[in-house]
């Protein structure tokens, strides 16, 4: 039935997850920083589903968390973008190179 | 071994806190009546210094242990105690603390800028170095050590000289940065206590510390102790401190603070690790002797008379770290005798640069000459004071310097020669500079019109400079308490030799 | 599905709940009214108060919650127990004392103050879920909360760019190590198969269930992981750049509010989900913070020499204090928090490390808390964050530079403050757990701190003012100032009590001990 093994999952999850972090971490756009972590995000429901399918599939714990992180995810992004917002009236901006006021 | 008090009350304790009580005291007055400040906080030294003659006209001298023990259970689930006690060094270190805080308030008159702040952290002061030579419980020992440095960092930065705020820095992080070790040993030790954790020092004493941890445990207290000697390297910070502080300041870290050093390692160092103290005694010895000759050396070079006299206090000091590792009975006794002399002699010398300072507003060599015919009464005085720390006989300061020699020649005769050569030096800069303030023509005209000396000045001068006299007529008033005290830390060390 | 509901237990959770909601529908209503922001100031200290009698009330009580229908003896997501209501009453003190700091500097800086005061109190709820956490999925929701809601107040200040540049930092970081923090969840949830964390410990507690598997050997990244997102929360070195933009980017109160609570909420889960779930890796992760401590005290340190802003030179200083609470992690004793007694058969050790943890946050709640009412009332009253602000203060005001003269003195460790009591007690942990080099590190870092906190003293105490006008305090600040002067001074000089009550809240429900 599992032809695909769970490893292969992880390893798309911890790929996707890298690549998330990789974005977040070079990305000069405050949106395209979120763009990452929302990436990083979802290699965690990955993660949290295969799991779930694979080693405990008479909980529903695994799929209850990987519901808890979409919604989480939903609530960050709003946060996030209402933030970006108001810098963006203030500064006209949301290059984070150039929100640089403080420094050290 | 610890004897109870015998009053049934708490009356070393009233003694410790007596000027902190007087301090939140005169919190209440109103800073505009500097006069009433002034008096208020002179009446509760002087009522602190008369309640410490209590102490020693009831002191028995036969007895080993503590007396006066007040205790109380401060931390019970670490055995921490408030325990304090007096023993034959605590004593006339006790007595000189209550005494030089008067003096000092005494010589703070000229102060104008606020007093109120000023007096209160003179009193919190005074509880802070009394609760350090009472203290047996080692967690108490350091708060009162901390709660020692904190006001001084104040009276230094607050009302002291031009370069004040560099030298009360340099002050805070010399003797911070010596005391946070101390605080990890200090609970190195109460922790690995076998029959659960204490800080009686009493109780610690009993049990030796294995040799690898002694050596390391001795380090980290000496290093505490050293800076506040300070022991040739460590004692860049004093001629800074000492020039900076007002005159009161310098009186007090002179004649108290330093001694907190040498007293710690007496009480602390020689009894808790006997091992190190006599495997490293010649290391500190060597140290020792080379503040001896360096303290003097740069003293005679110094055209400031203050810090000429801080350096002679790097010089003198000396003298006391060789007595107390020389690790013998007239070593010891020689130690504590300076200790009391230095205080006396050196705090008597600030004073008196202090009067001529408000006079002139200068302390350099240069701007003086001749003043011996302006002011007389000044110059006999200074002689005296400066007689006393010359060390010559019939005056206090040749017995502590006779016997910690003596002492230094019983361990190892180079020292003694070496001891006996900062003596020489010691002589040679202290007449050269007053032949230079006192003799000769007036150089400067400023001089020929100086204002004689008024009754405060005097009267503040004068206990210090009797006891001079009392102490090198008789000096057994601080050598006879001491005997017992003397031979049971000898005993401690191991190294028990006969004073006769 | 879930049982064992008793709503008593989570009664401080629920008057947050309730109080906040109502605080943000009252504002609504009241806009019209002028008095309305004095009053809503009122009703929301009062809703704080009654949540910090009813957390008091449960001392002593060990209870769990959301236990699962299907093994109703097995403890479930939430526990209320000594642990919960210490880090309760230390969430619930903080906001009651940022509070009265703030009501004077709200007033006239926004026109929404009403949430202001909601968002404060749903930030002390977030805070109090952290404490009593049990399972990864409460974990993760709680840590969000408070980020969320710590996002909002740091850009609170809409219109200033400062205050928006702090807020975006603050939050870009904290996705970030969130993101991180969740996939370290999920691979701890993968690895033991359950998100309860007393399923996770069995789990490792039980040789023949993974021991020796593949599995095995994501343990140790899930570890680091989910220390990232405590860390970030604790503003450990590396997860700390955030802090100093986003404390000099805030309104002050919220600086002040930031620097002691989101801190201790932090230290609650970390020792909380390392101690029940993890305590078979205790070596692995008490090693780990050995490193984290000494670099997070030093590189606090060392930054905070150089800086100008006081918020930021604070931030700077609270990032090393955390590196000294971290020393009390790392001398932790497990057996102790399991509510062995110390000296029961070598299991347990006189000073014990989470106390150490816990008495060092009290006296750092005082002290750190009156610190920031002083930054407050010089921002509010004089409208300077910088040191040339703070010049001649002892004139100005002599009290307040009384009393931050005590704190600093506080936060060096200097005796008879609180701060000291603090520092010996994590200290003594390391000490009986012979980490001696880390103590050392502890004790220079210390040193170094004298040099800045003096720098401030120096201002306040040395300098002449530019402008010597005396700065009159407002009554709820100077209220809020006295409460934590007399508490630092009170923990300082008779320690016992606070003793006490810190080795009694160590003990944890349920943590298991592999004798």
């Amino acid at each position: 039935m599992n032809s695909v093994p769970l490893n292969a999952y992880l390893v798309v999850a911890a790929a996707l997850f890298c690549f998330g972090l990789y974005g977040s971490l070079t990305r000069r756009n405050a949106v395209g920083i979120l763009m990452g972590v929302e990436l990083m995000l979802n290699a965690v429901n990955i993660n949290l589903v295969a799991f779930w399918r694979y080693l405990t599939p008479e909980h529903l714990g695994g799929q209850v968390f990987a519901v808890f992180i979409i919604a989480l995810a939903a609530a960050e992004a709003a946060i996030g973008l209402a933030l970006f917002i108001a810098i963006y009236r203030t500064r006209d901006t949301v290059n984070v190179e150039d929100i640089n006021l403080m420094k050290w | 071994m610890t004897a109870t008090n015998t009053f049934g009350a708490p009356v070393l304790s009233l003694l410790i806190f007596l000027p902190l009580l007087g301090a939140v005291g005169i919190s209440f007055i109103n800073r505009r009546n500097v006069g009433v400040i002034r008096y208020a906080t002179l009446g509760v030294t002087l009522v602190t210094f008369l309640w410490s003659l209590q102490f020693y006209f009831n002191f028995d001298w036969n007895n080993q242990g503590m007396q006066f023990v007040d205790r109380l259970v401060w931390l019970p689930s670490l055995g921490v105690q408030y325990l304090v006690g007096i023993d034959g060094i605590s004593l006339p270190m006790v007595v000189l603390t209550t005494l030089l805080t008067a003096v000092a308030v005494g010589a703070s008159w000229p102060v104008e800028t606020r007093v109120k702040e000023y007096m209160i952290l003179m009193l919190v002061l005074e509880t802070g170095m009394l609760g350090v030579f009472t203290a047996i419980d080692l967690f108490a020992f350091f708060v009162f050590w901390e709660a020692a440095l904190v006001p001084m960092y104040f009276l230094i930065g607050v009302w002291g000289g031009p370069r004040r705020v560099y030298a009360s820095v340099k002050f805070i992080l010399y003797t911070m940065a010596g005391s946070s070790l101390m605080l990890i040993a200090i609970l190195a030790l109460g922790l690995s206590h076998a029959g659960g954790p204490t800080f009686d020092l009493l109780e610690l004493v009993r049990q030796p510390v294995p040799p690898g941890t002694q050596a390391l445990l001795f380090w980290a207290f000496a290093l505490a102790f050293a800076v506040k000697v300070p022991l040739f390297p460590l004692h860049t910070w004093l001629p800074d401190a000492h020039v900076e502080a007002p005159t009161a300041g310098s009186i007090i870290l002179a004649g108290v603070l330093l001694k907190m050093g040498t007293y710690g390692l007496m009480r602390f160092n020689l009894p808790l690790f006997p091992d190190a103290s006599r495997q490293f005694a010649p290391l500190f010895a060597i140290l020792a002797i080379i503040g001896i000759i360096y303290g003097a050396w740069v003293a005679f070079a110094q055209r400031d008379v203050k810090s000429l006299v801080a350096f002679s206090s790097v010089s003198h000091m000396g003298f006391i770290v060789l007595g107390i590792f020389a690790l013998n009975a007239q070593g010891l006794n020689g130690a504590v005798m300076y200790m009391v002399n230095h205080g006396l002699s050196t705090g008597a010398l600030f004073l008196l640069v202090g009067y001529i300072y408000e006079r002139r507003h200068t302390r350099e060599l240069s701007a003086f000459g001749g003043i011996w015919a302006t002011m007389p009464l000044y110059a006999v005085l200074f002689l005296i004071a400066m007689l006393s720390s010359v060390g010559l006989p019939g005056l206090n300061g040749f017995v502590g310097e006779f016997l910690t020699v003596l002492g230094a020649f019983r361990a190892n005769p180079i020292w003694a020669a070496f001891a006996a050569l900062g003596l020489i030096l010691g002589a040679v800069y202290l007449f050269t500079m007053f032949q230079r303030v006192f003799f000769g023509p007036i150089t400067d005209t400023h001089n020929e019109h100086l204002e004689p000396l008024n009754l405060r000045e005097i009267l503040v001068a004068a206990p210090l400079l009797i006891l001079m006299f009392v102490l090198g007529i008789y000096p057994n008033l601080v050598l006879g308490p001491l005997q017992t005290t003397v031979a049971q830390v000898l005993q401690m060390v191991g190294t028990a030799v006969a004073l006769r | 599905m879930v049982s064992g509901l008793d709503f008593q237990l989570f009664l401080p959770e629920t008057i947050l709940l309730v109080g906040g909601i109502a605080v943000l529908i009252a504002d609504l209503f009241l806009r019209e009214r002028a008095d309305r922001e004095t009053n809503l100031a009122w009703v929301s200290l009062a809703i704080l108060v009654a949540a910090l009698v009813a957390s008091a009330a449960q001392y002593g009580v060990s209870e769990s919650l959301f236990r699962s229908s299907a093994d109703p003896v097995a403890p479930g997501a939430f526990v209320v127990d000594g642990f919960t209501t210490f880090f309760r009453i230390i969430a619930i003190l903080t906001t009651i004392i940022v509070f009265l700091a703030s009501v004077e500097y709200v007033r006239g800086r926004t026109a929404f103050r009403g949430e202001f005061f909601a968002l404060m109190i749903f930030s002390t709820l977030a805070m109090t879920l952290m404490a009593g956490s049990t399972d990864l999925v409460m974990v993760i929701i709680s840590l969000e909360f408070l980020s969320i809601t710590s996002y909002i107040l740091t850009g609170y200040l809409r219109g200033n760019v400062k205050s928006n540049e702090g807020a975006v930092k603050y939050f870009l970081y904290g996705s970030i190590t969130t993101a991180i923090t969740f996939y370290g969840a999920s691979l701890l949830f993968g690895v033991a198969g359950s998100t309860n964390l007393y399923d996770i410990a069995a789990r490792f507690a039980d040789p023949t269930a993974i021991i020796g598997t593949p599995l095995m050997s994501l343990v140790l990244p899930a570890i680091i992981f989910l220390l990232a997102g405590f860390g970030f929360k604790i503003a450990l070195v590396p997860f700390h750049q955030w802090s100093p933009d986003a404390y000099e980017g805030a309104p002050t109160p919220v600086t002040a509010f930031l620097s002691v609570g989101p801190k201790a909420a932090g230290f609650a889960m970390l020792l909380r989900v390392f101690a029940v779930a993890l305590p078979e890796f205790t070596h692995e992760w008490a090693a780990l913070m050995i490193g984290v401590a000494m670099v997070t005290m030093t590189l606090g340190n060392i930054v905070a020499l150089s800086q100008t802003n006081v918020k930021r030179l604070l931030a700077y200083s609270s990032i090393a204090q955390a590196g000294y609470m971290l020393i009390g992690v790392a001398g932790v004793s497990v057996a102790n928090i399991a509510g062995i007694a110390p000296g029961e058969g070598g299991a347990g050790l006189a000073i014990d490390g989470t106390a150490g943890v816990l008495l060092y946050i009290l006296a750092y709640l005082f002290t750190n808390l009156g610190l920031f009412i002083g930054v407050i009332a010089v921002d509010y009253l004089a409208g300077s964050d910088t040191l040339p602000g703070y010049a001649g203060l002892l004139r100005r005001a002599p009290f307040l530079t009384v009393a931050m003269t005590i704190f600093f003195l506080s936060l060096v460790g200097i005796p008879p403050t609180a701060g000291f009591i603090g520092k010996f007690w994590v200290f003594g942990a390391a000490i009986q757990n012979q980490l001696f080099a880390l103590a050392a590190v502890g004790a220079i870092n210390g040193v170094i701190s004298v040099v800045y906190y003096f720098r401030i003293l120096k201002q306040m105490w040395y300098e002449a003012p530019a402008d010597p006008t005396p700065l009159r305090l407002p009554g709820t600040m100077n209220a809020a100032l006295w409460i934590c002067l007399s508490l630092t001074l009170l923990i300082g000089l008779f320690p016992a009590p606070f003793i006490e009550f810190a080795n009694q809240s160590i003990h944890m429900l349920g943590v298991f001990v592999r004798s």
